[in-house]
């Protein structure tokens, strides 16, 4: 049975971005060109094709969205202007959208300014529940005491409830991606995790994605910027999103360590610290890389330095600015903490600062922060794939 | 006198190298050393470049300084040469038809390049051939024939009503006849089309303005071509002109003829890619519709909003078996569509299922604007085109598979499948029979050459333009008709025209009437009549063309080819028998 093609998928995509793709004639150069593109994921000219013909299910079945890393070569030397890197973020944005079930995602990237009043009203709702539940009589304390202000278990709680709501979506939006891959690349269950053989694939094929790739950013330092002119290192993509990465997980690593510290009743949560202590030196590392990457994405954008730069939605600026307000304000309190005089503003900075890092979580597998859900699923793909055809060969 | 009792000529022979094509294989000096000893040959040379400037002015001075009356070259093929060395003949005051060009290349030497003594005998033979027919050659004047400073231009489509213009506007007055009602043709029945959006209707008023300003032009409606009499430069046309009740047939006198008749367009069998199933149409159809509903905003079919369309392309054209050729115009017809219709509602996804589009010259631009509007170009293999069922919903189905995106088939729900169609020859057989116009495979009429002489057919003063010669964009068409305009300008314009005199004649007295040779002539050339002696025959010179078809066919030898006659062909024969003198 022939596949009946969705007319209306062209535009569809088309709200996500992209808006030259259309002068697209497939000839292929991108391909051919791309320093990623291979037998195991050929991309963008095939997967602008499925948008073209409206071969949805190919679309959303296709790991190569993720393989690609934006470098922008492709749309640099495209004989028809079609931008194929901006298609590609642009199918990318609608994959997001699609996985997930609410619609909320759709909104935030389809309809700037109805999204940014949501991403106000969410950091609102939580500063006004914590308010709510604040003790306003500790603010003039001698000592910044944050969690007299907003209780421990409050910030605990409303964290476990955030994270819960934010893996039941990334889970659902990832099943669905899993399956649609699986279904386009043929990979089955049984291939995965039915034999010895398949469970050493898929060792091999998590080791790949999650270590060699995410973390370690192997083809992002290797391929992406061939042929073109090498950004200096302060501002190279690949560095920048690795501190950027690297940052991010310290920090998270700090509050696992704080959190761990207290279960094990060696420190209080909000005990005060010297700066060398483990878990703050740690936060405070990572915080410096994080406020560094992001910075320097911001101003890349602002200024577009680069191809991959020069087109910028609002949901790549929510995501950047939410990093980054986290981050700022992450370091104001830090500063706070350490004037001998307990400053006021501790208290709302302390406020803001929760609040945002809440919505940041909570709204991960809409914005596009989902990437780092999807990138690694798609990635495993790539490397089962990859797999199958050095044991063919 | 010579032995042979024929007169004494003085001869000049030119035996060319052609820079080692001829010498590498025939011994050249050998064959010039043959033929000196015939002491009708004054000057015998060898030359490394006979067509060279220095030869050609070095044969002038032989001729003026030898005295000589006869020229043979022997070199390569007399479609080559020719025309030069006829030149040649002229500049040196001698009458050309006193030239012959022997083939020692194309018939000789490249043909026998593993045989060089072999060669060298042939050419000699040949040579000696050429100079037993120049020999006996006589001096010939070309035709001079009165010519009408008129022309019948054939059909009032774009391409005919053009070239009254031009036809007029160069002092030649012309008659247009059309076999319908109305003049326009097929364009006339057209909204905007491509490359300028220029509608179709409005250029043929704007044509039909231009003619009424200039009283030459006549546009004779319901008015077809019956007869056609007279020779070259000089015809009578019989026109038979309808109306409803009367019939009236008119003489004219013309120079020249201009068919330019069009050509159909393909109609789909039923059933063919679905066409009878409500929504599928052919482009001109789906033009009609588009161009109804211009300024509204969307486009409707039986009251339903279209929100999406497939072109099948190449339809009734470039199918092995049937109609072999490429229509040209249609891919770019159905490329300037989609851009109406994405004027028209932008939001209409259209597809268009073709072989590969030709879209050629400034023709691309439309097809990259339609591209950058949505359209999705797909293209599908030939042995495998597309299918078109009706869905449950009455919206239609079409299965195609896509060359550039899998090896999958893939339906494409759309509201309306046009399919585009091309040109077919026109059914003119009257008058394809009564101008005995060469028709191709294709049954499109064949012109001459199509890069040489395009608009000129094989009848001398009959030309042709626009789609009755093959399919066609009017742009193309039109400037078929301009080109027409040239060349009758070119016939008409001196007031008489010279035409080649090798020509048969008939010589009376040995001639018995017997009428043989009327039916032979392929060109109506040979009429008969009678005088003192009986029944005669006699042969137009304006309008034989010298193909020596009725020669062989007079039992009593009475007809002759000037320029070929029995006498030069005999002699030639004899002079290609004798061999090589001993040395």
């Amino acid at each position: 049975m022939a596949t009946v093609v969705d007319i209306d998928l062209m535009a569809d995509v088309q709200k996500f971005g992209a808006a030259d793709v259309n002068a697209c004639f497939s000839c292929g150069n991108c391909t051919a060109l791309c320093p990623l593109a291979d037998n195991d994921a050929t991309f963008p000219r095939r997967i602008i094709r499925y948008a073209q013909v409206g071969l949805t299910d190919e679309l959303l079945g296709s790991k190569e969205l993720w393989t690609c890393y934006h470098c922008g070569l492709c749309s640099e030397s495209c004989p028809t202007e079609a931008d194929p890197g901006e298609f590609m973020a642009a199918a990318r944005r609608y994959a997001i959208a699609s996985y997930e079930p609410t619609g909320l995602a759709r909104v935030l990237y389809t309809k700037p300014v109805i999204g940014t009043i949501i991403a106000v009203v969410v950091a609102l709702f939580f500063a006004g529940f914590m308010l709510s539940q604040a003790q306003l009589g500790g603010i003039d304390a001698p000592r910044l005491a944050l969690f007299d202000f907003v209780s421990n278990d409050l910030i605990h709680w409303m964290g476990i409830v955030v994270m819960a709501l934010m893996f039941l979506a990334g889970a659902w939006g990832v099943v669905r991606m899993v399956r649609a891959i699986g279904k386009r690349d043929g990979v089955t269950l049984k291939d995965t995790f039915g034999s010895g053989a398949a469970w050493t694939r898929t060792v091999r094929a998590l080791w790949d994605s999650v270590g060699v790739e995410s973390l370690g950013q192997k083809r992002f330092r290797d391929d992406c910027h061939d042929e073109q002119v090498v950004e200096p290192l302060w501002r190279r993509r690949w560095l920048v999103h690795a501190l950027t990465i690297w940052g991010f997980l310290m920090l998270f690593a700090a509050t696992l360590i704080d959190y761990g510290l207290e279960l094990l009743g060696i420190k209080e949560t909000g005990t005060p610290i010297p700066i060398w202590y483990p878990s703050r030196a740690l936060g405070t590392v990572g915080g410096l890389a994080l406020m560094y990457g992001v910075t320097v994405f911001m101003l890349g954008r602002w200024k577009r330095w680069s191809t991959s730069q020069a087109t910028s939605q609002s949901s790549d600026w929510l995501l950047l600015t939410l990093l980054w307000l986290t981050g700022f304000t992450g370091f104001v309190i830090e500063v706070a903490l350490y004037v001998t005089t307990p400053p006021v503003w501790g208290y709302w900075f302390f406020l803001v600062h929760v609040a945002i890092a809440m919505e940041l979580l909570l709204m991960l597998p809409f914005t596009k922060f989902a990437h780092v859900m999807y990138r690694p699923v798609a990635l495993f793909f790539y490397s089962l794939s990859q797999q199958k055809h050095a044991t063919a060969a | 006198m010579s032995e042979s009792g024929s007169p004494q000529r003085r001869i000049g022979v030119y035996i060319c190298h052609c820079g080692g094509n001829i010498s590498d294989y025939v011994d050249v000096d050998r064959v010039r050393a043959a033929i000196s000893a015939d002491p009708d040959v004054v000057v015998g040379k060898t030359t490394l470049f006979a067509c060279s400037d220095g030869t050609q002015h070095e044969m002038i001075d032989d001729i003026h300084g030898e005295d000589l009356d006869g020229l043979v070259v022997a070199s390569c093929s007399p479609k080559l040469h020719t025309t030069t060395f006829r030149g040649v003949s002229t500049r040196a005051d001698l009458n050309p038809y006193a030239y012959t060009q022997v083939n020692i290349r194309e018939q000789d030497s490249w043909a026998h390049t593993d045989d060089h003594e072999g060669a060298t005998q042939k050419a000699i033979a040949l040579v000696q051939a050429g100079i037993a027919k120049t020999r006996l050659s006589l001096p010939l004047e070309p035709l001079r024939v009165e010519t009408v400073p008129a022309t019948m231009v054939v059909g009032a489509g774009i391409t005919g009503l053009r070239t009254a213009i031009g036809l007029a506007d160069i002092g030649i007055a012309v008659t247009v006849l059309e076999r319908e009602s109305e003049v326009g043709g097929w364009v006339g029945r057209l909204g905007p089309m491509f490359p300028h959006n220029a509608s179709g209707r409005a250029q043929i008023d704007e044509l039909m303005a231009e003619i009424a300003k200039r009283p030459t032009i006549t546009v004779l409606n319901n008015a077809e071509l019956v007869g056609k009499t007279g020779s070259f430069g000089n015809y009578t046309a019989k026109v038979r002109l309808r109306t409803e009740t009367t019939e009236e047939l008119r003489q004219l006198q013309v120079g020249t003829f201009v068919i330019a008749t069009g050509a159909d367009v393909y109609s789909p069998e039923a059933g063919e890619l679905g066409y009878g199933i409500d929504g599928v149409l052919t482009i001109k159809e789906f033009g009609d519709l588009v161009d109804a509903a211009k300024g509204s905003g969307s486009l409707t079919w039986q009251g339903r909003k279209v929100r999406s369309v497939a072109y099948v392309y190449c339809v009734g054209n470039r199918q092995p078996g049937g109609n072999e050729y490429c229509s040209k115009f249609c891919c770019a017809a159905t490329v300037h569509a989609s851009i109406k219709v994405s004027d028209l509602d932008p939001s209409i996804r259209q597809f268009h299922l073709h072989r590969d589009v030709r879209a050629y010259g400034r023709y691309e631009l439309m097809y990259t604007e339609s591209r950058e509007r949505g359209s999705v170009y797909m293209r599908y293999p030939d042995d495998a085109p597309p299918s078109v069922e009706q869905m449950p919903d009455k919206r239609l189905a079409v299965t195609v598979t896509d060359a550039l995106t899998s090896q999958d088939e893939i339906t494409l729900p759309v509201d309306l499948v046009v399919l585009v169609t091309g040109m077919v020859p026109r059914d003119n057989e009257d008058l394809t029979t009564l101008l005995k116009l060469p028709t191709g495979d294709d049954g499109f009429y064949n012109e001459i050459h199509p890069k040489l002489r395009p608009v000129e057919t094989v009848v001398d003063g009959v030309l042709i333009a626009g789609a009755c010669q093959g399919p066609k964009p009017a742009t193309e068409a039109v400037s078929g008709g301009l080109a027409a305009v040239t060349q009758s300008a070119g016939i008409l314009k001196k007031g008489f025209a010279e035409l080649d005199p090798l020509v048969a004649t008939v010589t009376e007295s040995l001639c018995t009437g017997c009428g043989d040779c009327l039916t032979t002539c392929p060109y109506d050339s040979i009429a008969s009549y009678v005088c003192d002696t009986g029944q005669k025959a006699t042969i137009d010179p304006a309008s034989c063309k010298g193909c020596g078809g009725c020669v062989p066919v007079c039992p009593e030898d009475a007809i002759d080819l000037l320029g070929y006659t029995s006498a030069q062909m005999l002699a030639a024969i004899d002079g290609l028998s004798v061999k090589e003198p001993v040395a």
